[in-house]
């Protein structure tokens, strides 16, 4: 929790010499469970849909939303670092948006923390990412036939980038965990065991907590850099462009991804990242908002060693000294977090765009 | 020429004059006041020689806060070809301005960024150097701005200022020649384009046959070209407008340009159509009803000034086709057709906005032979074709080594 101690936990144990044998007492964080359902408006959500997968969104066409959250990674990317727009690369793994709607801060280092139409608007006009001018994204959408009759059957009288941007958002709200054997009840023994680890022994509770598994807060663990951020200067420039446009002091010197410190220009937030949900795990390897993580296995590994090495990490990270078994448990219990992958035509728009827009009749004589 | 906003021609004039030989000096004013009678004969009153003379373009105008040196102009090559300067680094100022095809694109609408088209013609950058103001309805005041406007824009480079520069400090070669021209520690955007304005007042075009003539070396324009000349000075009246060792009056004019009926047949074009009034700023009703464009009115945001454009230059318009700020005619004989007809196609088409047209332009009685006359002293404003060996790109490099790398690691 670092900034934020939220029970005296942490203290005692320290007190005791006992960081490995904290008693559990999950009960003094929200408890994890169900998400609850989300109302969803089909029609916009529909059309949320075909925005999501259409290479129009983006500046030259070439990349759409689903380029580095695709469904059969868990709407995330299978690369370490997130592909970016064409010209450069990236310098963070991409996350799945599964379960984002549920959301209260986006992004790794937490920057956005108004809704997901703001995340939306940042991810389609981000130079490094989506570089779409949306005005142009407008009138893109206004020449397609489909677009209009489907903005029509969302309430809408036109396309319009403000619409785009609540349509994506209506669409992700349907992207939730369906049938995780959580959620069901269906545990396996060990994911059991697992799941009392994680409550007690291991401590991911201590920040894993709540429906999403996450407390939406931002820690250090100590992960190590991705060293190909800086030595593909593809990535790097995506990083320096980062950076130069958020004002990190110093951008063209750090050999490090300053995390939320962001947010807050403070030295103690360098590396801190937003605690990611748990949920869906199973699709979106590799791990950690660099990917440096390639199996769940590494990851209770990383953990199990107290994680990584930073003068800022988290004093709630410590050596676990989890036994083979208690590994395999965890592992079977995060595992136990994911359900149903999402790549059926309920949540992937499979049909074909056009490979042109088509002129519009009459153009002299209709309004615009 | 009712507004004097040709200083910078005139001072190029000016500048010739003195640099001149006497007597080829002299030969340019005999001249000037040779042809002013004819002038008279057919413009009305108000308009008579109020006009500057056409003349030797002279030296390209140095911005004070931009001067041109060798390394900077060098500089300004690279970055010029170099595709890293735009969105997805696949378009650099030369995509558009590709100096095959007179360093502009032989389409009527340029070629724009990946995924739109533009919709206005590419215009040369051979002479831009001499341009008081950029772009066909003159939004950019200088080259460094147009360089800009041309990298950043939705359908031009649509780059972002901070990846291109990112991108510039990770290229070990542009470190170095950013440091050596401007003295910073890494390379700055602002500068890019001072360097690319550097190196345009480079591509000038300065002895072309008419240049020479003006010079006094009569046997530079042949007898149908010189006919031309006198029609261009005289019946025709294209010097009203078409002015000064430049050849433009650097002001706005509807000549009665008719939209480009691409913007009813193809609909990526109607895209860019629309995009362009949502961004210069149009009314919700402009937005709405515009079915041309409005040029020099989105700056001014006055209805007279619909349908105006900047004059353009005549020099190296041998090699620019096609033509008019829509590239709608795709000869000098059509553009000459075009006036003849008093400012209409060839299938009777003018502007929207009839009320803005130029009274300058009317119906003109040119004979074939005339209008070939004309046609063959166009030419005589391009010299052969500039080329250039395109530059070999300098390529990234990591900023860091591993080794450095992992010692940061360690510290952490």
């Amino acid at each position: 929790m670092g900034v934020r101690v939220t029970n005296g936990r942490a203290l005692l144990a320290a007190v005791m010499g006992l960081g490995v044998a904290v008693s559990a007492q999950a009960g003094e964080y929200p408890d994890i469970g169900p998400l609850p359902a989300l109302k969803v408006d089909a029609a916009k959500a529909e059309l949320g849909k075909r925005l999501f997968f259409d290479k129009r969104l983006s500046g030259d066409a070439g990349i759409a939303c689903s380029t580095c959250h695709a469904p059969e990674n868990g709407f995330g990317s299978k690369e370490a670092l997130s592909p970016g727009y064409p010209g450069n690369g990236n310098f963070r793994n991409a996350p799945s948006v599964i379960n984002t709607a549920y959301k209260k801060v986006w992004l790794h280092d937490g920057r956005i923390g108004t809704d997901l139409n703001d995340v939306t608007r940042e991810m389609i006009t981000e130079d490094y990412i989506m570089n779409m001018d949306m005005r142009i994204m407008q009138e893109r959408l206004k020449q397609d036939p489909v677009y209009v009759e489907m903005f029509k059957a969302a309430g809408k009288n036109e396309p319009s980038n403000g619409g785009a941007r609540s349509m994506i958002p209506e669409y992700l709200k349907s992207l939730t965990s369906r049938n995780a054997p959580f959620d069901s009840g269906k545990l396996s023994a060990s994911a059991k065991s697992g799941m009392a680890l994680f409550k007690d022994k291991a401590g991911c509770i201590q920040c894993h907590n709540g429906p999403l598994l996450s407390d939406q807060k931002p820690h250090n663990t100590g992960v190590p850099e991705n060293l190909d951020v800086f030595l593909d200067p593809m990535n790097h420039q995506a990083f320096v462009a980062f950076t130069m446009f958020q004002g990190i002091p110093n951008y063209m010197a750090l050999k490090r991804d300053p995390g939320y410190l962001n947010i807050t220009l403070d030295p103690k937030d360098m590396g801190k990242f937003i605690t990611p949900s748990l949920r869906e795990l199973k699709y979106t390897a590799p791990y950690m908002h660099n990917g440096t993580l390639n199996t769940l296995a590494e990851v209770v590994e990383f953990y199990n060693q107290g994680g990584g090495k930073d003068r800022n990490k988290s004093p709630l990270l410590k050596p676990l000294q989890l036994s083979k078994a208690e590994k395999k448990d965890l592992v079977a219990f995060l595992e136990a977090l994911s359900g149903d992958q999402l790549t059926s035509d309920q949540y992937v728009w499979k049909g074909e765009y056009p490979a042109e827009y088509p002129a519009i009749d009459n153009w002299t004589q209709v309004r615009n | 020429m009712r507004k004097m906003k040709f200083a910078p021609t005139l001072v190029a004039a000016a500048v010739s004059t003195v640099l001149l030989a006497g007597c080829n000096a002299q030969a340019s004013k005999q001249e000037a006041a040779t042809m002013a009678p004819v002038g008279k004969a057919m413009l009305a009153k108000s308009e008579q020689a109020a006009f500057a003379p056409l003349a030797p373009l002279g030296p390209p105008p140095q911005a004070a806060d931009n001067l041109t040196t060798p390394d900077k102009a060098e500089l300004g090559k690279l970055l010029f070809f170099d595709p890293r300067v735009g969105g997805d680094a696949s378009t650099g100022c030369s995509t558009c301005h590709e100096p095959e095809q007179g360093w502009a694109w032989a389409e009527d609408f340029s070629r724009g960024y990946p995924g739109t088209v533009h919709w206005r013609n590419s215009q040369t950058i051979i002479n831009s150097a001499y341009y008081p103001r950029l772009f066909w309805a003159g939004s950019a005041s200088s080259l460094e701005k147009q360089a800009k406007s041309a990298a950043t824009g939705g359908v031009a480079g649509n780059g972002e200022s901070d990846i291109m520069e990112a991108r510039l400090a990770l290229i070990p070669e542009y470190r170095k020649r950013f440091k050596d021209v401007f003295g910073d520690e890494w390379p700055l955007i602002e500068n890019v384009w001072r360097a690319i304005a550097a190196y345009e007042t480079t591509l000038v075009q300065r002895d072309t046959p008419l240049d020479k003539y003006l010079q006094g070396d009569k046997a530079a324009l042949s007898a149908e070209q010189v006919r031309g000349k006198a029609l261009f000075e005289g019946k025709a009246g294209c010097i009203q407008c078409h002015n000064g060792a430049m050849a433009s009056d650097m002001d706005y004019h509807n000549i009665g340009v008719p939209a480009n009926k691409r913007w009813e047949e193809d609909g990526l074009a109607q895209i860019t159509f629309r995009y362009e009034q949502y961004a210069k700023g149009q009314t919700e009703e402009g937005y709405r009803t515009a079915k041309s464009d409005w040029g020099f009115y989105y700056r001014s945001k006055n209805k007279w000034d619909k349908g105006k454009f900047r004059t353009p230059s005549l020099r190296y318009t041998a090699h620019t086709a096609p033509y008019m700020h829509n590239g709608i005619l795709y000869t000098l004989e059509d553009v000459v057709e075009f006036y003849n007809r008093g400012g209409f196609d060839e299938e009777g088409r003018t502007t929207q906005f009839a009320e803005n047209k130029s009274k300058l332009i009317k119906p003109l009685g040119l004979t074939d032979q005339e209008k070939a006359d004309l046609v063959a002293f166009l030419e005589s404003f391009s010299g052969d074709p500039i080329t250039t060996e395109k530059p070999a790109l300098p390529e990234y490099a990591p900023l860091f080594t591993r080794a450095e790398l992992e010692a940061a690691q360690e510290a952490k």
